[in-house]
This record gives structure tokens, C-alpha cells and sequence, in this order.
């Protein structure tokens, strides 16, 4: 239990660390794609899927676990993971976006995050349990790309991270403008920890490392996987009510680990304030937690459990939910963002 | 002219979107002092007045989670 717990809130402790200092927001990555047709963040998220599957796959060879590929619930994917996609316009953040957002000291995201544990728990053990049961159980065949076709999984790894390679180089050899920055008042290591801007793509790849790293972790305490927000969020609430300990997991210090380690990176960094949001934010935030709880149960992970994780398993669920999550973004992004700009601008004229 | 739009308790990426509307109603030259809390606008708003043209003339940490920006209009 202590090295589980240790272990735990470590990882998850560097992975909040990284994504707030990062500015990790895959949700204004994924909208972002839309509004400002801006990619850097989806294709750092693809870095950090790179970077992880190498690792897993590494280590999964070398022997160090074994991990089973599931099922693919193919209607409980999609559907979910749009649904999901919608809520972290909503909510302003996706979970794991939640969670650091949270130890920045932003009620508002305390809000979302209580909506979204609540509803992956009624999702998860609660009235709406057998529906998640029913749902996921119409399944269209392994989950495994590699095993609907046959072949081994390094042939899928090694062309994507070789894609990857290529549009991260492109990227970088864009003429870039020169984006002013504030003054340095720190100097050597605590102006790159706690100050200065980092490279999304050197985010990406400690993200990649990190979740590498969760695999071990984890196997350790009997939890074959890496990181998850939505299961461990769940769990949380599920002991908190019950208090009972087998309910407790690695996964449940690792989103504690989050919450610590962005409060820690962001009151180093002159960043954390208690900031409440007006009435509308409240409102919005509260919807948005609701969908995500829904969602990501629904489609069997968020976008770190499937977005992240899975797609680095090279799994078609995984893949899948990335696609119909950015989707379920840019379907929320219009009715939030775009439309209002347009009828603003279309009073004024 | 300087018109100050103040953005504070908002969440990315209103902070942006109400900057890059506040700006069409300037001329060039004129600026805009944009004083938000997002952590995320630190990113986002200095990138999007780089990238469209624009000038940052001020740019500092006010306080805890507090910044203030300054943006003439090209």
C-alpha cells in the first residue's frame, strides 16, 4: 500500500508538474484545430503517443508485464467519446486538464471535477452501471490493430513514429515570430522550472516518458495499465462514500498526484490564486464535468486513458475515441465560440 | 488611444477571444491593455499579437496569477 501510494502520487506529481508548467491543454489543443487552425498541440500530443508506445512496447518485450488487448466496443466509443469531446469545451479542460486546473486554484474546475467524478461513478457503480455494462457489451472484434491484420505491432509503431518524426520536423522548420515573453526575474534552474516558457514538444516528449513510466508503476501494485484519470476519479469518490479500501488503487494516487503537483508548480511559479468563476462559468463548468463523466465512461477512457494510452497500445478504440473526441470538440467549439462571434459581429454591423 | 479591456475570472480561451474582438474596434497604432488571470492567456496571447502583426509594448506579472498586456494595434 505505501509504495503504491509513494509511487503513485510521484507520477502523478511529475505529470502535473509537466503539464501545468507544459501548458498541456489538450482540449484547447483539440479546439484550437478549429478556431484558430492551429495544430502544435495535436501533434505534440502525437510526440507523446510516439514516445510512450516505443517505451511500452520496450518494456512489454524486454518482458517487464504483460498486457491483454480487450475488445473493441465500437458504438460505446464513438458515441462516448464525442459526448466527451463536447464536455471538455464545456468544462474547460479535459480530466486530466481538470485536475491540474484544480491545484491552479480554480473553482471553477473543482466544480467540473466534482460533476465529472460524480457522474463516472453513477456511470461506473451507481443506477447507471448495467447501462454502461449494455452499452459497451456489442463488441466488432479485437481491439488490436496489429491482430485484425495480422502482423506485429512494430510495424504499426515504427511507420507512426517515423510519421510523427516527419511533421514535428516540418513543423520546426517553419519561419517562426519571435513571441514576446515576460521579463525574467529568476535565473538558472528555477527560471526553467518555475518561469520560462517550454517547448510543446519537449512537453511532449517528457509527457511520453512520464506515462511510460506509469506502466511499470503500476504493474507493480497489480494494475496492469497506465495512466488513467477517469477509473481512478471514480474510485475516489466510490471509497470516499464507502470507505472501503479495496477500492483504493495506483490510478487513485496517481490523480491525487496530479492535483499536488500542479499546485506545487504553479505556487512556485507565482501562478496559483483562488479564483472564482461568475454564475454562467459555474453553470457551464458543471454541465461540462457531467459530460465527461458520461463520456469517458462511456468510451472506456478520457483523453489520456484512451487518447494517450490507447492509441500508443495501438488499439482501435483507442484511435477511434481520439477521432470522435476532437470532433465532439469542434462540434461544442461552434456553438460556444464561433457562433457568438459571428452573431456579435453580425449585430454590429 | 488606449482602451483597457479587463478579463479577469475568465477561462481560456475567452481571454483571446475578447482580445481579439476589443481590437477590431481600434485604428492602427492605438492599444489595448488586456489584464487577465488565465494562466493559459500567458501563452495564448502573447503568441496570437506576435502571429497577427501586432506590437507588445508592456508585458509583466502583476501578482500572484494576475498579468497585464499591452498590444498596439498594426
Amino acid at each position: 500500500m505505501l509504495q503504491m501510494a509513494l509511487t503513485g502520487i510521484l507520477c502523478g506529481a511529475l505529470l502535473g508538474f509537466v503539464m501545468q508548467r507544459g501548458r498541456f491543454c489538450l482540449t484547447g489543443g483539440f479546439r484550437d484545430m478549429y478556431i484558430a487552425k492551429d495544430n502544435r498541440m495535436f501533434y505534440a500530443l502525437l510526440v507523446a503517443i510516439a514516445v510512450q508506445a516505443v517505451g511500452v512496447f520496450v518494456l512489454i518485450g524486454a518482458g517487464a508485464f504483460e498486457y491483454t488487448v480487450g475488445q473493441f466496443p465500437l458504438w460505446a466509443t464513438i458515441g462516448g467519446a464525442f459526448i466527451f469531446g463536447i464536455g471538455i469545451i464545456f468544462a474547460g479542460g479535459c480530466a486530466t486538464g481538470t485536475w491540474y486546473r484544480a491545484g491552479e486554484g480554480l473553482i471553477g474546475s473543482w466544480i467540473a471535477l466534482a460533476f465529472y467524478m460524480l457522474m463516472a461513478a453513477i456511470m461506473k457503480s451507481g443506477p447507471l452501471a448495467q447501462f454502461t455494462v449494455d452499452a459497451r457489451t456489442p463488441v466488432v472484434g479485437t481491439d488490436s490493430i496489429a491482430e485484425t491484420f495480422g502482423i506485429n505491432v512494430w510495424f504499426l509503431v515504427i511507420p507512426f513514429v517515423a510519421l510523427v518524426a516527419f511533421v514535428v520536423y516540418r513543423e520546426l522548420r517553419k519561419p517562426r515570430v519571435k513571441i514576446p515573453s515576460l521579463k525574467p526575474k529568476k535565473t538558472g534552474l528555477a527560471h526553467i522550472l518555475f518561469e520560462k516558457r517550454w517547448n510543446p514538444y519537449v512537453t511532449a516528449i517528457l509527457i511520453g516518458l512520464i506515462a511510460t513510466l506509469a506502466w511499470p508503476l503500476s504493474a507493480a501494485s497489480g494494475r496492469i495499465f497506465g495512466l488513467g484519470i477517469t477509473t481512478p476519479s471514480a474510485n475516489l469518490l466510490q471509497f470516499l462514500v464507502t470507505g472501503d479500501l479495496d477500492i483504493i488503487n495506483w490510478g487513485v494516487f496517481l490523480v491525487l498526484g496530479i492535483f499536488f503537483g500542479s499546485y506545487f508548480a504553479a505556487k512556485m511559479s507565482g501562478e496559483f490564486r483562488l479564483r472564482t468563476p461568475d454564475t454562467k462559468t459555474v453553470v457551464r463548468s458543471s454541465s461540462g464535468g457531467i459530460l465527461m463523466g458520461f463520456g469517458a465512461s462511456l468510451a472506456g477512457g478520457c483523453s489520456i486513458g484512451n487518447g494517450l494510452v490507447m492509441t500508443s497500445m495501438m488499439t482501435w478504440s483507442g484511435w477511434t475515441a481520439l477521432t470522435f473526441m476532437i470532433l465532439g470538440t469542434w462540434t461544442a467549439s461552434y456553438f460556444v465560440f464561433v457562433r457568438p462571434s459571428k452573431q456579435r459581429a453580425a449585430a454590429r454591423a | 488611444m488606449k482602451k483597457t479591456l479587463e478579463v479577469l475570472g475568465m477561462v481560456c480561451p475567452f481571454p483571446l477571444i475578447e482580445a481579439k474582438e476589443a481590437i477590431k474596434e481600434l485604428n492602427t497604432g492605438d492599444e489595448l491593455e488586456v489584464q487577465f488571470d488565465c494562466t493559459q492567456g500567458t501563452e495564448s496571447i502573447p503568441r496570437w499579437a506576435a502571429e497577427d502583426g501586432h506590437e507588445v509594448t508592456n508585458y509583466e506579472q502583476l501578482g500572484e496569477a494576475s498579468w497585464t498586456i499591452t498590444i498596439k494595434k498594426k
